[in-house]
């Protein structure tokens, strides 16, 4: 497929919006409830090391900083610059930006808040856009929105959202139509360490900087191991697939994609037109590309925050290892309906050292790559269990199901499991914990998801997120074959 | 430089391309079909068929037909001359009642073939994402089960292996109840030529092979049907 468009330019303008030297904030108001303020006290609470600015046409200090009355007085370097003023008023300002940019050389990024553009789908705001655009355009000044939250970079510390100032380092970046969307998966991931971030960005309505050039960037960012989408519509969804198809080979894209777009009238239709929903399209093509489709947020969250953690499987033979009755026959079910998935077929050798530091009550291999470990388990058990598995070479991932009772030690169940998963050499076998019964065992989730482990509430969802993962993992072996 | 068959009909300001046309263009793009022969009399077809091997089925050729089942445009299951001779006559007298202004070009006879699957094999322009490709279960269900499976041209013959294994009409290729599995690298092969056809031929908006016939033998278009994109209207529109 890679013959079919013109390779595109380098991404490197990007890197003023997630490496800039200074920051200036356009919008910056004293009044605490604006969200020009907001957005500047994030920026100046995380480590970034740059200079931010706040822009004020009248007020002498915002938030304890001097404060500029333009973009033109801002005295050190501003590589980027955050607008969160009305709509005709960032198309001064954007003048203000390109003037800056011919005298000075920086002002190379722009991140436009604010709202009141071609999204209201009026002429007015379709001319404003177009305003806004052009003299940052014709100097190729990059623009980030309008309406979007704009970046958020947690290795620079640059921040230019409103929403969420800073979240924990990690491999995960998201792209978003919708900035609700990805805080909404970060907010709830949080409490339990559940993933940790590169890079946000929310792109709004798209004037410049698009998803299919953002994915491409971020396939080359040495930070981002994952990269999360979230997609409504795009104009050229075939340059989207193209680009995504040549970071798959590398690392995974996993996509969420709403509004499903109705098919134009046809002069005469046939059997193919009629057949081909866009939806059906975009199906075949993200399997084409190598591309991990979500069909429910759910499972959204549940992918990228795996792949987020564990490295990938190299075969799709699961054994179940479960403490807990009926979740662990769910498991299997599920395995068994996946399509992709099947249970591991134990040696006489492993069920042998199963046996040995099982309690006879335990059911080992019924059916075969399953194991009931009853819930008489104890905490060290559940390690000597999970090496013994992980060691077996009949095995290529873990489903652990285990929830612990009052009388074990929430930690010293976690701690078993952790340095079982530890202590295998590299390339590892992914382990998935299912701890049921949420956040009553949080104390055993933070554990695990601080060690590398995604927990999972829902077996089901632990089982089909390992399934996806699995056909993920063919794709690849198969590209770069 | 459009194939001479798409020339001709966008000269003519029509919007699709008649049966035998699209057999032209499926044949300069390898694309296998069954064999046919259009004919302008009951004796002609008698003689096709004869030369041909029963049973076979007559199918209308007209500009300003389209869907040619919806007219009584299509007689299947053929055994014999006398029949292919009543026949003949009795498609004529159907499409005449039921598309008076049309304008009937002849007759198409063609060998009916059998196999293990009767497929769909398609491909479209699509405004977001180009040339397409598109398979799934064929034959007179086909919107109903809406089986199919797509992907962007081009693609090689992996890749539409990997399309048709998607389907559920792939586990009746591969020989259900006692069938002798069908040549499904055929089926890709069929796959990856249409995807080389929509590239090359720029003027096409829809095609359509339904059904495709795959067999042991391979696999062989037995209804084509080439939408063109006109400019502004769709040129002339069939009538049926």
């Amino acid at each position: 497929m890679s013959e079919l468009g013109e390779a595109p330019r380098t991404a490197r303008s990007l890197d003023a919006l997630f490496r800039p030297r200074g920051v200036a904030v356009v919008g910056a108001s004293p009044d605490p409830g604006s969200p020009g303020h907001q957005i500047l006290r994030f920026a100046t609470q995380t480590h970034f090391p740059g200079a931010v600015y706040p822009v004020h046409p009248s007020a002498r200090e915002v938030a304890g900083l001097r404060a500029y009355s333009s973009v033109l007085e801002v005295p050190g370097p501003v590589d980027l610059v955050v607008l969160a003023v009305p709509a005709r008023v960032c198309v001064e300002v954007a003048r203000q930006i390109a003037q800056r940019h011919d005298e000075r050389g920086d002002a190379a990024a722009v991140v436009v808040v604010s709202g009141g553009f071609a999204e209201t789908e009026t002429p007015e705001g379709r001319a404003l856009q177009e305003a806004l655009l052009e003299p940052l355009r014709s100097r190729g000044i990059r623009v980030v929105g309008p309406n979007c939250m704009g970046v958020l970079d947690t290795h620079t510390g640059v921040t230019t959202t409103f929403d969420l100032g800073t979240y924990p380092e990690g491999g995960l970046s998201l792209i978003t139509q919708s900035g609700a969307f990805a805080i909404s998966f970060l907010q709830w991931a949080r409490p339990l360490g559940m993933v940790g971030l590169a890079k946000l960005v929310s792109v709004g309505n798209m004037a410049d900087v698009d998803l299919t050039e953002l994915v491409r960037y971020l396939g080359a960012d040495p930070h981002t191991r994952v990269i999360g989408v979230y997609m409504e519509g795009i104009r050229d969804a075939r340059a989207f697939v193209l680009a995504a198809r040549e970071v798959t080979p590398k690392k995974p894209v996993v996509v969420y994609k709403a509004g499903r777009t109705e098919l134009g009238a046809r002069a005469a239709s046939s059997h193919t037109g009629s057949l081909a929903g866009r939806d059906e399209i975009y199906e075949g093509a993200f399997r084409q590309a190598g591309v991990l489709r979500a069909h429910r947020v759910s499972e959204f969250y549940d992918l990228v925050r795996v792949l987020e953690k564990l490295p990938l499987p190299s075969g799709n033979r699961v054994c179940v290892c479960s403490a807990i009755g009926g979740p662990g026959t769910i498991c299997v079910d599920e395995v068994a309906a996946s399509g992709v998935l099947q249970l591991a077929h134990l040696s006489e050798a492993v069920r042998e050292a199963l046996r040995r530091v099982l309690a006879p009550t335990a059911t080992i291999g019924r059916p075969d790559g399953y194991l009931d470990m009853t819930g008489s388990i104890r905490a060290q058990t559940h390690g000597e269990v999970l090496r013994v598995v992980l060691e077996a070479p009949e095995v290529d991932a873990v489903l652990l199901l285990t929830t612990p009772p009052a009388f074990l030690d929430e930690e010293e169940v976690a701690e078993a499991i952790l340095s079982a998963y530890r202590a295998q050499p590299e390339p590892r076998k992914p382990v998935l914990p299912v701890l049921t019964f949420g956040d009553t065992v949080a104390r055993a989730r933070r554990r695990l998801e601080a060690g590398g482990l995604p927990t999972f509430e829902f077996p089901d969802a632990a089982v089909q997120a390992l399934a996806q993962v699995v056909r993920y993992a063919r794709y690849r072996a198969r590209r770069s074959s | 430089m459009p194939h001479p068959v798409i020339a001709r009909a966008l000269e003519q300001g029509r919007g699709f391309l008649l049966e035998p046309e699209s057999y032209a263009l499926c044949q300069a793009y390898g694309i296998p079909h069954a064999p046919f022969a259009t004919c302008r009399t009951a004796e002609e077809a008698v003689a096709a068929a004869d030369r041909m091997g029963y049973p076979v089925v007559l199918k209308v050729v007209s500009p300003h037909i389209l869907h040619k089942s919806d007219v009584g445009g299509v007689v299947v299951g053929l055994r014999s001359g006398e029949e292919v001779a009543a026949a003949y006559l009795q498609l004529l007298e159907a499409v005449s009642r039921a598309a008076p202004q049309a304008s009937v070009e002849g007759v198409l006879v063609q060998r009916m073939e059998r196999g293990s699957a009767e497929l769909v094999v398609g491909g479209l322009v699509d405004p977001q994402f180009g040339p397409v490709v598109m398979v799934g279960s064929g034959g007179v269900l086909v919107e109903l089960l809406r089986d199919v499976s797509f992907r962007l041209a081009p693609l090689d013959l992996e890749e539409a292996l990997q399309q048709l294994a998607e389907t559920r009409a792939h586990r009746l290729l591969q020989g259900l109840r006692g069938n002798p599995p069908a040549d499904i690298r055929a089926v890709g092969e069929m796959l990856v030529r249409v995807g080389e056809l929509l590239l090359a031929e720029q003027d096409i908006q829809e095609l359509d092979l339904n059904p495709v016939v795959a067999g042991p033998e391979g696999c062989v278009a037995v209804d084509a049907r080439v939408i063109l994109r006109t400019e502004g209207s769709a040129g002339q529109l069939p009538l049926a």
